[in-house]
């Protein structure tokens, strides 16, 4: 059998920035079609967790039922967990009613307005059964309030679900699954994943100096965006941010309409991409990217010829005569 | 109405097969894969993989109708290989590139966070 050559590469990674909600990096020496999927499967494929049943019990809010309960089930849970739970179809414990914790979480809520003053109902009114499971935002306040350094949120109120009115009362169950993207934009973990080719620039330094500064100054305003200037001592014309070049061709046509076509190059770096994830705070951003990588993994796996429908005559004719 | 379930999209229907595989009957070392419930995440990189490998002299996908959930991966290669060495080739490539790319993202992550992010 000719030997299995191998014709993988080794993409290289750098971040640039992390946050918890917010990742920039760049991915070389691999293409496109590597970081589209990443992109796409970071978009729709990577698993959360959002409220998907909800059983009312009282609403006398002026909101219909089924209006809250998609205000409900777009709001952020924290999913840490949701890779190792299952998908609530899949799973053969329980029939997906929130009896089962390895596919679901069950949610209360429960207010009435007392007072005069109208009561707004908000995520932070939530009552969860898992600890780790809880909306984002709230997530958020008690880790800032354990932090004392970080200022102070307490006049942060949640993630509006309804407004009450004395005597109004809403009281429900809720229960959140595990889900895609796909299915569903509130299971999607990413707000924006955007990547962008590297843009490389030559200016053509000759020609360039054939400009008197007044031109030259005229040439770098004519990108829209702050991407060349102009170095104070030498009056040469510099590449401040060739990343906010947007490709939109502007500087191209100006030297053109100079009489002087030329002036720079610029084209897009075919193995260079600077990616920006922003995360819901579903599950945050680097490991949104990590999870990515597992699920696009998981993808491929699926797709592997199943033993029992590769060509075996094919296969063994190819081993005995070929080689 | 007559919207066809959400999870008609992902969700491979029972007694089909994730992938089936056709050979073509005029052409000897070409055959179509068809994929079921996939679409251009999965096609693309396959694709380009595919296009990498010098016994492949033709490889291209398509995703035949945007209600059929199902992609076909058509692969042609030289009497050196088979469409289905290619295919399981370009799969097992494309595992270790992800594979090594979880690792050197999940190695940056490490170095940065030994810094406090502000």
């Amino acid at each position: 059998m000719a030997e299995r050559v191998s014709y993988q590469r080794l993409p290289k990674v750098r971040i640039r920035e992390l946050k918890d909600d917010y990742v920039k990096f760049e991915l070389r020496e691999t293409d496109v079609s590597i970081a589209n999927a990443l992109r796409r499967v970071m978009l729709a494929e990577v698993p959360t967790l959002a409220i998907d049943l909800v059983e009312i019990e009282v609403n006398s809010s002026v909101l219909n039922d089924e209006f809250i309960a998609h205000r409900l089930g777009l709001i952020p849970l924290t999913s840490d967990d949701a890779m190792r739970m299952r998908f609530s179809r899949d799973c053969d414990s329980c029939d997906g009613d929130g009896q089962c914790d390895y596919c679901s979480v069950e949610f209360h809520l429960n207010v009435r307005c007392d007072s005069d003053q109208t009561l707004d109902v908000t995520s932070a009114d939530l009552r969860s059964t898992l600890p780790n499971v809880c909306p984002v935002d709230v997530a958020h306040r008690v880790l800032a309030s354990a932090d004392p350094n970080s200022y102070d949120s307490s006049d942060q109120r949640g993630i509006l679900i309804v407004k009450l009115r004395r005597g109004q009362e809403l009281r429900l169950r809720a229960i959140a699954r595990k889900g895609i993207g796909k299915d569903h934009a509130k299971w999607s973990p990413a707000a924006t994943v955007t990547f962008l080719y590297e843009p490389q620039i030559h200016i053509n330094e000759e020609l360039m100096e054939t400009l008197t500064l007044e031109e030259k100054r005229a040439w770098v305003e004519s990108s829209p965006t702050r991407v060349f200037g102009i170095d104070p001592s030498t009056q040469q014309v510099v590449v401040v941010d060739p990343e906010a070049y947007t490709y939109d061709q502007e500087v191209i046509k100006k030297s053109e309409a100079m009489g002087k076509p030329g002036l720079v190059e610029i084209y897009p770096k075919e193995d260079g991409f600077i990616f920006t994830v922003e995360s819901t705070g579903a599950i945050k951003a680097s490991q949104l990217v990590i999870n990515a990588i597992e699920v696009l993994r998981q993808k491929l796996d699926a797709v592997r010829l199943q033993e029992d429908d590769s060509d075996f005559g094919e296969l063994s004719a190819h081993l005995h005569g070929g080689g | 109405m007559n919207a066809p379930d959400r999870y008609e999209r992902f969700v491979v229907p029972e007694g089909t097969k994730k992938v089936s595989y056709e050979r073509d009957t005029k052409i000897v070392n070409a055959a179509s894969f068809t994929i079921e419930r996939e679409d251009h995440t999965i096609g693309n990189i396959l694709r380009m993989q595919l296009h990498r490998d010098p016994n492949v002299l033709f490889a291209g996908y398509k995703l035949p109708h945007p209600l059929q959930y199902k992609i076909v991966v058509r692969i042609h290669t030289t009497s050196q290989s088979s469409p289905t060495q290619a295919y399981t080739q370009a799969i097992d490539d494309l595992d270790k590139e992800l594979l090594q790319l979880k690792k050197a993202f999940e190695d940056e992550k490490n170095r940065l966070e030994g810094k406090p992010y502000y």
